[in-house]
């Protein structure tokens, strides 16, 4: 058995706006909120939600519970699928020492559920940057061979210390900002979001078609600047959809405007789609890098966009990079999408692509 | 229907993993975590060298997830200098262990972890059906199924190795069920170790495993 996954909603809080269709409005006026964090004497760009509540727990209440009205109804014993990469590392370092770690790694998801009142099976992902599509991929593996019909997949990446440390220690971040592609990209922005989708096996407007995860073993913190192993997961992905490469009519890149990553996968579109290469967008500069949430807050973003008919342009490009040879979509487009791609490189080696289609 | 072609369960104390390792590799594994020391100790023990270049999907839950290591970087953050060490932080992103095994598993396509969020928690209905699915389409040949748990206590590992084609001597053939049947294990983390048991005590020819809140996932074993 094998029956097509739709995607029949979606939500989204991320710095750019409180629902789907807010954050496209303001990614189409180019009305970005970039703040800032410091960190000892440095200090980051970074996109905060803009949210009332200031402690870390009643903070991510609010963000959690914003995505339930956007849902609708959900019955509670439908599936839940959480991706998020660092859950509440913020809380720890708010309660201070003794660090007081619960015995099982995602607790925090025992709350999520609750906020979004759902008490039925609950599984967790944790593949860094690739959590949300490793959980999309479980989601709809499920329901594509019938063991279940509905499911909740959510991305949750909030603000910590930790997190922005341990980029910053390895020195990935920019301290100006996100700059996809472009020759003077200088590393990540990161970010926070909250985001989730509905998968259904009932007839929606866009279908996955394709969706395949992958490893960059090349190293733990960068792929291959080659490109092989993402091409090889893109001509993976093109093959589960059946489609061909001229069909894809816009690509939503990894582009965080990290030096290595960026070009290796500039690499492996050139591999991939050769002269036919599609419009290339980066949503990170609206949303910043949203790590474990990032595929989910980027696809429910992208969906908003497409649905609108309203497809921003990259922000922070500004000049080619000649060894990137690539150039992303620098003006706004009223185009008519009828399929996407949207491609994740993780830290840590993770990859992930997904094709979505229009219903027709 | 797929099959069962391992089974291995590992409960080692801290201080005897690295030479688990090196009795696996022949070396020691350098700057990895003591998660991805599991990982490659059990997929190493779960495959047979011919069986290592075959594409392969690593399925692994924790409960324990990289506990130490997460108190490492707290401490590191919280009350030393602001940022840590490099490494600290790699060391709390269990992906990376994807990373370090695919040199040792050269076939190894994809990874997924999935921390638990209860104590006694299990996902094995999960990984099992969704392994059966990806087999069944031949995305992968082999699906490694694991619990990983490190702790300063000690550490424990549950292995499950499952392909689309028998090995010489498979353990058990599966099928994934729409309903569940008598005799039945509960889905918990040791369960490779309970369905080991099962296949050393005849007489049932067949066992199910049941995830308590997802009827829809529950996996029938059966002798050959």
């Amino acid at each position: 058995m094998s029956r097509p996954v739709h995607i029949t909603g979606s939500a989204l809080n991320c710095a750019c706006g409180d629902s789907p269709a807010k954050a496209a409005a303001s990614m189409w006026a180019g009305t970005t909120r970039l703040g800032q964090k410091h960190l000892g004497d440095r200090a980051f760009p970074y996109y905060s939600l803009p949210l009332s509540e200031t402690a870390w727990l009643p903070r991510a209440e609010q963000a959690i519970r914003s995505l339930t009205a956007q849902l609708g109804p959900i019955a509670p014993t439908t599936p839940l699928f959480i991706a998020s990469s660092s859950f509440q590392m913020g809380w720890f370092e708010e309660q201070g020492q003794p660090f007081d770690l619960p015995p099982a790694s995602a607790s925090f998801s025992r709350q999520i559920a609750a906020w979004l009142g759902l008490d039925g099976p609950r599984y967790t992902f944790s593949n860094a940057c690739i959590s949300g599509f490793s959980a999309l991929d479980a989601a709809r593996s499920l329901i594509a061979a019938g063991s279940i019909d509905e499911a909740i997949v959510v991305g949750v990446e909030l603000a910590n210390a930790s997190t922005l440390a341990g980029f910053a220690a390895m020195e990935l971040l920019s301290r100006s900002a996100c700059r996809p592609f472009d020759a003077t990209r200088d590393g990540l922005v990161l970010g926070e979001a909250v985001a989730a989708v509905r998968l259904s096996s009932q007839p929606a407007g866009w279908r996955i078609s394709g969706l395949r995860t992958g490893i960059d073993a090349y190293s733990t913190t960068g792929p291959d600047p080659q490109g092989g192993p993402i091409a090889e997961l893109l001509r993976d992905c093109l093959d589960e959809a059946g489609l061909a490469t001229e069909q894809i009519e816009l690509i939503k890149l990894q582009a965080a405007g990290s030096p290595g990553t960026d070009l290796a996968e500039a690499n492996a579109l050139r591999q991939v789609f050769g002269q036919a290469m599609p419009p290339l967008l980066s949503l990170k500069p609206a949303l910043g890098h949203t790590l474990g949430a990032s595929g989910i807050a980027e696809l429910a973003a992208l969906l908003a966009c497409l649905d609108s008919e309203h497809i921003p342009a990259t922000g922070g490009f500004s000049r080619v990079d000649p060894e990137i040879a690539l150039c992303p979509l620098v003006e706004r487009s009223n185009a008519h999408i009828s399929r996407a791609l949207l491609n994740l490189v993780g830290f840590g080696g993770g990859l992930a692509a997904l094709i979505m289609e229009r219903r027709r | 229907m797929s099959f069962l072609n391992a089974i291995f369960s590992q409960h080692l104390t801290a201080d005897a993993l690295p030479g688990a390792v090196r009795s696996t590799l022949g070396k020691p594994l350098r700057r990895a975590a003591g998660l991805t020391q599991l990982a490659v100790i059990g997929a190493l023990t779960c495959l047979p060298e011919a069986q290592r270049q075959l594409p392969t999907a690593l399925l692994w839950q924790s409960n324990s997830g990289p506990r130490q290591e997460t108190l490492t970087l707290l401490d590191e953050v919280c009350c030393g200098p602001a940022e840590p060490m490099p490494y600290d932080f790699l060391a709390t992103q269990p992906a990376i262990a994807a990373a370090q095994l695919k040199p040792f598993l050269p076939g190894l396509h994809s990874a997924m972890h999935l921390p638990q969020d209860e104590v006694g928690q299990a996902y094995w209905s999960l990984l099992i059906t969704l392994a059966g699915h990806w087999l069944a389409q031949g995305r992968y040949a082999q699906v490694l199924c694991a619990q990983l748990d490190h702790r300063v206590e000690g550490s424990a590992a549950h292995w499950l190795a499952l392909a689309a084609q028998p090995l010489e001597n498979p353990l058990a053939r599966l099928q994934l069920s729409k309903t569940g049947a008598q005799p039945s294990l509960a889905d918990c983390p040791d369960f490779p170790e309970r369905l080991g048991r099962w296949l050393n005590e005849p007489p049932t020819d067949s066992l199910y495993l049941h995830a308590a809140n997802a009827p829809g996932l529950t996996v029938e074993f059966a002798r050959l």
